[in-house]
């Protein structure tokens, strides 16, 4: 599903993010990118949604090399990855409804599939009876299941989540945890970037440690060390 | 499809809406340096047609009797023509012609042109072999004034070249201020849309990670600078059209030696120089959103 070969990124001739990084991620799976603060896991995940661009390298999605991907061709890609967010990029303008719905409507969903998905994503994140909240009036926890439901919602193939427990307390982060498990069962592949110790040991999924933008390793039902 | 017009619309008035301080002042901004622009190409039409008679070098119109035959008029015509040492040609213009010029000429003073019309004589139009032999020309009217068939002979006074040259005066000045008019307004478009999209960068960014393409967010901001753009020029349009309509009136109360009977513009022209300014707003209005919303899509 993603498979990164000698990916190397440099911000600047001071700054090297990524050193020749190599993985494959199979289909389905859930991934842990660990690691302190500038290793290089959000970078990797930029990677794959093509914000950013290694120096040298190639990153498949789906088999294809999106870094010879053209520009007009990005927005189809990342119509099938769903991107959550530590600080959640909900639109405080916009109720839960139109937060997700705006996912949709922005790439061209029919008003009529619109109303029929939006409430049945938020029925998937628990979150059912709440559509017509703005942000502020919901809990950390509740906002991030937003954000989850706006990503999902498109039924993506890859779920690509920077921090997404980082600014909650650990039940609630438990929580986000469960769900996105349940995502996953249903075959969407999961990258999540933390370095939140205590889920990863709790998750025992499939762990990419970096240190200093290089991958020091890589182990199945691993463990925060 | 119906969904993105949809979208696309609600964005655009959702955005005017918020930004109602800069898109009145955007707007403004537009109308004067259009209004500006339509004034320039007004002004120009209206010393065009107040100086209609003695375009293309013309030095001297020889008026020929009204009803006059067409052997006369050959016979005119070959004693012009027999200065072959002054006269480069002697253009013949009819009494259709010229009671077309008449039109143009009294545009201002629809009673005189009444009176002129049913009599109205046909002229020929002199012109020399070059500058120096224009007033070699000039001596010569006497003589021309005496052949059968003439009831008068007229040369540019002084008058005339005050007219011309003012008409490149003020041509080129007020061309250069509204460009540079145009210019502020464009950028004015230009830096309300950045705030806009500035305003909405975030949104911007979430758009664009679930997949949105540049044209989906740039249309709603096309949209915005482009009605601004026509809304000023409609605006500089109306106004414009106001003010040639009150020319004109004023122009009818001026004295009837004052001159200036042919200094207005009355035929469709107005209209085609509005058609341009709403086509030049739109111009400027989408050219400066579509930059402007370029610097916000690179997510």
């Amino acid at each position: 599903m993603i498979k990164l070969e000698n990916v190397h990124k440099i911000y600047s001739t001071e700054v090297t993010a990524l050193r020749d990084a190599t993985f494959e991620i199979a289909k389905g799976e859930f991934v842990f990118l660990v690691g302190p603060s500038g290793s290089g896991k959000s970078t990797l995940l930029r990677l794959m949604n093509r914000q950013e661009r290694p120096e040298r390298g190639a990153v498949l999605v789906a088999g294809r090399n999106i870094n010879d991907m053209p520009d007009a061709k990005v927005p189809y890609l990342r119509r099938n990855l769903g991107n959550i967010f530590q600080d959640y990029k909900l639109l405080a303008n916009k109720t839960v409804f139109e937060n997700i719905a705006f996912a949709l409507e922005v790439i061209g969903r029919p008003r009529h599939v619109i109303r029929q998905q939006v409430p049945a994503v938020l029925d998937l994140v628990g979150l059912g009876g709440k559509q017509e909240r703005f942000p502020h009036q919901l809990s950390g926890g509740e906002q991030q299941r937003v954000s989850i439901a706006r990503a999902f919602v498109n039924r993506p193939l890859i779920l690509l989540a920077d921090e997404p427990t980082g600014n909650l307390d650990p039940a609630t982060g438990e929580g986000i945890m469960r769900l996105l498990d349940r995502i996953n069962k249903t075959g969407t592949t999961v990258v999540m970037a933390t370095h939140d110790q205590r889920i990863v040991n709790m998750m025992r999924k499939r762990v990419i440690q970096l240190d200093r933008g290089t991958i020091v390793r890589d182990q199945a039902r691993g463990v925060y060390e | 499809m119906i969904s993105r017009l949809r979208y696309t619309f609600r964005e655009m008035w959702a955005s005017l809406s918020r930004n109602l301080t800069l898109t009145f002042a955007a707007v403004i901004t537009s109308t004067v340096s259009l209004f500006l622009f339509g004034m320039t190409l007004l002004i120009q039409e209206g010393f065009d047609n107040q100086l209609s008679e003695w375009t293309g070098g013309v030095e001297m119109i020889v008026y020929v009797k009204h009803g006059a035959t067409p052997d006369q008029i050959t016979y005119l015509e070959g004693a012009l023509l027999s200065q072959t040492s002054v006269v480069q040609s002697a253009e013949y213009c009819d009494e259709a012609c010229s009671a077309d010029l008449a039109t143009t000429l009294l545009a201002g003073d629809p009673g005189a042109l009444e009176q002129l019309l049913p009599g109205i004589p046909s002229l020929f139009k002199v012109t020399p072999i070059d500058q120096g032999s224009g007033a070699v020309l000039r001596s010569l009217k006497a003589e021309f004034e005496s052949l059968p068939n003439v009831v008068d002979v007229k040369t540019p006074d002084e008058a005339v070249e005050t007219l011309s040259q003012l008409k490149s005066f003020f041509g080129v000045r007020t061309l250069v201020m509204s460009v540079v008019l145009l210019l502020a307004s464009a950028l004015l478009i230009w830096n309300t849309i950045r705030t806009a999209m500035f305003a909405r960068r975030r949104e911007i960014e979430v758009m664009k990670l679930v997949g949105a393409t540049n044209w989906f967010i740039r249309l709603p901001f096309m949209l915005e600078g482009l009605l601004q753009g026509i809304a000023g020029a409609t605006l500089g349009s109306a106004f414009l059209l106001f003010v040639n309509n009150d020319w004109t009136k004023g122009v009818r109360g001026f004295p009837d030696n004052s001159g200036l009977a042919g200094f207005v513009v009355t035929d469709s022209y107005p209209v085609w120089v509005c058609f341009a300014m709403i086509v030049l707003g739109a111009l400027v209005g989408a050219v400066g959103s579509a930059t402007a919303a370029s610097r916000f899509l690179d997510v």
